[in-house]
């Protein structure tokens, strides 16, 4: 279990992180979304123990493990770590690579420290990689190093485990499968895993909790389910679902947009933060489009992108561009094209009820 | 949600304790600062101390009588003149060298290189030496038109400085041309520009702030250079800076030191404020930094065309890295100094005094040897500790150890050797260890000067190793000493040993800072080399000089032999 209390870091006179508070609950899989810059490396760096916050304090198993003066190194804490860069030595095998933390890794069970070899090639059928444990990481596609950095990430089996973007440098076909292939790991080893990503479909996919970051700050932690469709704050709504922010005003649970005063929308679960600062968000698929006889705010059409199983169109709405994402058995429409849009309901019923 | 520890099997448990670095951290960098300050600072304070100071009192004395001599501004004007003059030449042979090699098709681009590099891994003394054979009276030119230049005048400095000096500028610009985006000439032809003024108007204006930083380079290199005028100038009775206090002190007047030191001053302020012009055009053209090399050529010539300008680069190198050597050689291989070179006059006589009768050669062998082996490990071991500190960004204080550092590379070797007497003879006033007259102040200077040239050298190869190579073996749990064995050096290794084979070429051959600091028993081969010349015995000094450039040759092709090895063996590059 690991306790982030209060945790700020300054490089200089820049906050990179800003007070930030969460927990991680043993075996859980969190996710740390946000945009570049957002500060989640800083605070993967701050977890690993590579650096001291400027103030709060870090506790691992109850345990004080870093505070302003006060830091466990890496070198002395359970966990492994899988870098953006695959980070990979590249004057040391495969096998060795495996090999070098069941040496040197302190909290290697002393079994598999007398018998390297067996554990290595345990870990390396894990990953799949037991028929290239002599090759040198010059000659492994880019796939197959992400493998050897999980499986040395792996082979002591730590109580931690750190990924920084670790899916980022390779192409898409082979993220798909890369996904699968961690959320495996993550069951087989039970470890805790924190995971760095700046692609919210990884984080919704994968994750058991998503803390989403802004500017150094906090800006929502739940399931993927609740940060999708119940954001908390603006940038939550637009980074992760794609939102469009209507602004007009909340009357008990009816929303009437401000340029639309005749209309009026049932509440589809707006966070009171939002219904506060007067803004519906509305996820791209959950309008509902028609032609300019149709129901609903006016606007014109003022692109099309057609992307197979949809089309995304871009509506200018009283000054607004909104996006729109339609199904490609609906209606098509052409740029100039008046149309009308108003709200779908969400139907949260499960299948098996019907 | 998730169910507990059961199907995973059992962890091993350790209370871990906390880091001591943070504790010890700020104790060692105070100490590290303070012993930079008190090595490579201090000897340049109490020089400037020295100059101000009469009878313990504070004067300007010396000053107004020193630059009320018109000796001294001969030397300052000799100085200007010189150094002027053989900075335009390395520019101009420099420049036009990169423009052609970045940018022209050619064939044996790594020979040509290979070529350029020569004159600059071989000390320019011994270059000197090679040339004046060459020009000599019984030198091939002499023999074959009956007439040769006088090199021991004005000119002959400068054109020595200039061919010595010029690879410097072209290794400095020849990336600043191809980092310029091929785009962007493309751009201005597509526009309507022809070839020339593409020239003009785009590429020598982008390359400008690396063309003067280069030539920056050179004016400091010709300044600081003491082998060349010393050999050319002392006889035609040209004196410069560097040559003038090296008189002063082997003169041993009655105010010599004070007399020295204040030349010191006055070619050390030139030094540092070329320095500090330098450093800011560096900062200004940082942009190119980030841009990417293109090495592919851009200009294609006619057949002919290239075979021409081949042959005629071919020729000059031939001419200023090749010929001169050879002649060296063949001199020192005739029975005695003015007979022709023939068969029945040539033997090994030479070689045989030089190594087997004169004693002070070995002594000075062993001497220049053993100096660089001590001088380089301590620069390795210490430069990359600074270093490593700089890299893991330690803030201010290293930044500033590696400025103090820089000082004493950045004046003149006469200078700097001046600064260790004063410095060395009483590190504390009334308190003398003997270090002066002995060869520990050898050691201690080529330290103080080269020490700069490991901290560079070790600083870029760790820019070339990403970060994360040792974070992934610090959560793989490797102490320090383990990160440094298994990872950092085997990744390290060919920079820190460049760095390394850098500063021992340069004290094995050193010459400037030696001649102002030997003593008898303490000579090394740059001294004895220096002697032999200025004694007359100019047979003997081409035999050790031939033997000495064959060593620097095999040294540097085996070094870079064991480098491509290293890549493919260890680094598993193809």
């Amino acid at each position: 279990m690991i306790q982030v209390n209060n945790v700020t870091k300054k490089y200089g006179s820049f906050t990179a992180l800003h007070e930030v508070n969460f927990h991680i609950r043993k075996g859980e899989f969190i996710a740390i979304l946000g945009p570049s810059g957002c500060g989640k490396t800083t605070l993967l760096k701050l977890l690993a123990g590579f650096m001291e916050p400027s103030s709060g304090d870090i506790h691992i198993d109850g345990r004080l493990t870093a505070s302003k003066n006060r830091i466990i190194p890496p070198e002395k804490r359970n966990i492994g770590m899988v870098f953006q860069s695959f980070a990979l030595w590249p004057h040391m095998t495969v096998y060795e690579h495996v090999v070098f933390p069941l040496r040197h890794h302190r909290h290697t069970r002393d079994e598999w420290k007398q018998d390297m070899v067996a554990r290595a090639q345990h870990v390396l059928k894990m990953v799949g990689l037991e028929q290239l444990f002599d090759r040198y990481p010059s000659k492994l596609s880019g796939g197959q190093k992400q493998r050897v950095a999980l499986a040395r990430a792996i082979a002591p089996l730590p109580d931690v485990l750190l990924m920084d973007e670790p899916l980022s440098a390779l192409d898409i076909e082979l993220r798909m499968e890369m996904r699968n292939e961690i959320q495996r790991i993550h069951r087989e080893t039970h470890a805790s895993v924190v995971y760095v990503t700046h692609d919210q479909g990884e984080a919704l996919a994968m994750a058991d909790q998503i803390i989403v970051m802004n500017n150094g700050k906090i800006e929502q932690i739940g399931s993927p389910e609740e940060v999708y469709t119940k954001p908390e704050t603006a940038f939550v709504a637009s980074f992760v679902g794609k939102c469009n922010m209507v602004k007009g005003k909340w009357h008990q649970n009816r929303f009437v947009p401000n340029e639309f005063p005749w209309e009026q929308w049932p509440d589809i679960g707006i966070a009171d933060s939002l219904k506060q600062q007067g803004l519906c968000p509305v996820r791209p698929e959950q309008w509902h489009m028609t032609g300019h006889k149709g129901e609903g705010l006016k606007g014109t059409i003022l692109s099309v992108q057609y992307q197979g199983k949809e089309i995304h169109y871009m509506v200018e709405v009283e000054n607004e561009n909104w996006t729109v994402h339609q199904s490609v058995f609906q209606p098509k429409y052409r740029i100039g094209d008046t149309v009308s849009l108003s709200l779908k309901a969400e139907k949260n019923i499960h299948a098996a009820t019907l | 949600m998730i169910s507990p520890q059961s199907v995973a099997p059992e962890r091993r448990r350790e209370a871990p304790s906390f880091s001591s670095f943070f504790a010890i951290k700020k104790w060692f960098m105070i100490l590290g600062l303070l012993l930079v300050i008190l090595v490579f600072a201090v000897p340049v304070l109490r020089l400037l101390l020295l100059s101000v100071l009469e009878d313990g009192a504070w004067s300007a004395a010396h000053y107004t009588h020193v630059l009320r001599e018109a000796a001294t501004w001969t030397a300052v004007k000799n100085t200007l003149y010189t150094v002027t003059g053989s900075t335009l030449l390395s520019l101009v042979l420099g420049v036009s060298m990169a423009w052609t090699m970045a940018y022209v098709h050619l064939r044996g681009k790594r020979w040509i290189q290979l070529f350029i590099f020569l004159p600059f891994i071989i000390p320019s003394y011994i270059t000197t030496l090679a040339w004046i054979q060459f020009l000599g009276k019984s030198g091939p030119v002499f023999s074959l038109f009956g007439w040769a230049p006088n090199l021991y005048s004005m000119g002959g400095i400068i054109f020595l400085l200039g061919i010595s000096h010029y690879p410097l500028v072209y290794l400095f610009t020849v990336d600043v041309f191809r980092k310029i985006p091929r785009e962007l000439e493309d751009a201005a032809r597509t526009a309507g520009a022809g070839r020339k003024h593409v020239l003009m108007k785009i590429v020598l204006p982008l390359a400008l702030p690396g063309i003067a930083g280069g030539g920056l380079l050179a004016f400091l290199t010709n300044l600081d250079n003491f082998g060349i005028p010393a050999f050319l100038g002392i006889p035609a009775n040209v004196r410069v800076l560097s040559t003038y206090i090296y008189e002063q002190i082997a003169g041993f007047g009655p105010s010599a030191f004070a007399r020295a030191a204040v030349l010191s001053v006055l070619l050390g302020t030139i030094a540092l404020a070329g320095t500090l012009v330098q450093w800011l055009l560096l900062k200004r053209s940082r942009v190119t930094e980030t841009a990417v090399r293109d090495t592919s050529p851009r200009i294609f010539l006619t057949a002919w065309r290239q075979r021409l300008l081949e042959a005629s680069i071919w020729l000059f190198l031939g001419m200023t890295s090749l010929v001169p050597f050879l002649a060296m050689g063949a001199l020192s291989l005739v029975k005695a100094y003015g007979l022709p070179f023939r068969p029945e006059n040539l033997s090994l006589k030479n070689y045989h005094y030089v190594f087997l009768e004169d004693a002070k050669t070995g002594s000075a062998l062993w001497n220049s040897v053993s100096l660089a082996v001590v001088t380089t490990v301590i620069c390795l071991v210490a430069g990359t500790a600074l270093a490593y500190v700089r890299y893991r960004g330690g803030g201010f204080l290293p930044t500033l150890m590696e400025l103090f550092v820089t000082i004493p590379y950045a004046l003149p070797g006469t200078v700097l050797a001046l600064c260790m007497i004063f410095a060395w003879m009483q590190p504390i006033p009334g308190w003398n260890p003997g270090l002066y007259g002995s060869i520990w102040i050898l050691l201690i200077a080529y330290v103080t000067r080269f020490f700069v040239l490991q901290v560079r050298g070790s600083y870029t190869a760790l820019l070339q190793v990403d970060p994360s190579m040792e974070e992934a073996a610090r959560v793989s749990g490797a102490h320090g000493w383990t990160r440094w064995r298994r990872i950092l050096l085997p990744l390290l290794f060919p920079g820190l040993a460049g760095g390394a084979l850098l500063v021992f070429l340069m004290v094995l051959t050193e010459l400037t800072v030696s001649s102002l600091l030997w003593s008898t028993g303490s000579e090394t081969i740059g001294v004895v080399i220096f002697n032999y010349e200025q004694s007359g015995y100019t047979t003997y000094s081409t035999a050790f000089a031939s033997v000495l450039v064959l060593a620097i040759l095999a040294g540097g092709l085996s070094f870079t032999a064991f480098g491509r090895q290293w890549e493919r063996k260890v680094m598993k590059k193809q």
